[in-house]
């Protein structure tokens, strides 16, 4: 029982130190043009500084989400009797959740850096690159999303008695928490051009929405292999 | 834990591996694929009337971007099912 306990703290620390990278980087990018677009329009403070917090909550999903797993881990009560395989399974869901959220929080931040950009340049449309930025970010943080699903799942099973399936099951953590990285950011960099272009040339916003979900959804495609294997090594083997 | 030798030991590991395989695969498409999008939204923006020709060129580069990452897949499937 207690090298359960050992387990679930490890996956803790994991989870939240992992999960909180990327989500710190992408709000600091968006602060960081906000304040470099106030230099240019100070006379937009209210919009920017509004805009940016908005952003910024969006961006901070990724980090409730390990937050949320780190906290299920740091209470978890060992069951009497159980076997000591679920701590590789706590493990497991750990850098699943803490791997898999980098991805999101540095894509998350990009869009927002780049509607800071467009207001400051242009003030009075702020409306349109808000709502261009909220749906760039929602999509990027689908990788986040199966992150914690796999988590979860992990969290909820009970553990198998045998070692094979163990190697599986911290196999089926890693790829998703790694496999979640490359799409979350490669997301992130889809919405932060179309926002961009949206800012220069807001007419075109309805084939600029188009196009960048479109893109952000082929994008997703290797973080749906990753799920996929994930599930596969998690139920399957 | 009990100990693990041989065909076992072959099998855990080669598991393991399939998700690392996945895992790590999987970044560099899905960043590539970010650039080709985020590029073409950007020559959007600057030419709208060319977005067929645009939209065309974006979903044949993330194809091929995409081709790493099911070299991924089937290492990871291969290495499942066949190990």
């Amino acid at each position: 029982m207690e090298t359960i306990t050992l387990f679930s703290i490890l996956a803790a620390g994991l989870a939240i130190g992992l999960g909180s990278i990327g989500s710190a980087i992408g709000e600091g990018f968006i602060a960081m043009k906000a304040v470099e677009a106030l230099g240019r329009q100070p006379n937009a403070s209210g919009k920017l500084i509004r805009v940016m917090i908005v952003g910024q909550a969006v961006t901070e999903a990724a980090a409730i989400f390990a937050l949320v797993v780190s906290l299920i881990l740091v209470f978890y009560t060992p069951e009497a009797g159980e076997s000591i395989y679920k701590g590789y399974y706590l493990l497991s869901a750990g850098l699943a959740i803490g791997l898999g959220t980098i991805g999101a929080g540095l894509g998350g931040g990009l869009p927002g850096g780049s509607c800071m950009e467009g207001i400051g340049r242009q003030p009075e449309n702020s409306d349109i690159l808000t709502i261009q930025m909220i749906v760039g970010q929602a999509v990027t943080q689908t990788s986040s999303i199966f992150a914690l699903t796999v988590s979860l799942i992990l969290l909820s099973i009970d553990p198998s008695n045998d070692i094979v399936k163990v190697f599986a099951v911290v196999g089926g953590g890693l790829a998703m928490g790694l496999g979640a990285i490359g799409p979350g950011i490669g997301d992130g960099l889809v919405a932060k051009n179309a926002n961009l272009a949206v800012g220069k040339n807001p007419r075109q916003m309805g084939l600029l929405t188009r196009t960048m979900v479109i893109g952000q959804a082929i994008t997703e495609t290797t973080d749906i292999y990753s799920l996929v294997v994930s599930l596969i090594l998690i139920f399957v083997v | 834990m009990e100990a693990i030798t041989g065909q076992e030991l072959i099998r855990a590991v080669a598991l393991l591996g399939a998700g690392i395989a996945m895992g790590l695969g999987a970044i560099g498409p899905g960043i590539g694929e970010g650039f080709v999008a985020g590029k073409a939204c950007e020559a959007l923006g600057k030419r709208p009337d060319q977005s067929q020709l645009i939209t065309r060129t974006m979903i044949i580069g993330q194809a091929i971007s995409e081709t790493t990452g099911i070299y991924s897949l089937i290492v990871a499937l291969i290495l499942i099912f066949v190990v």
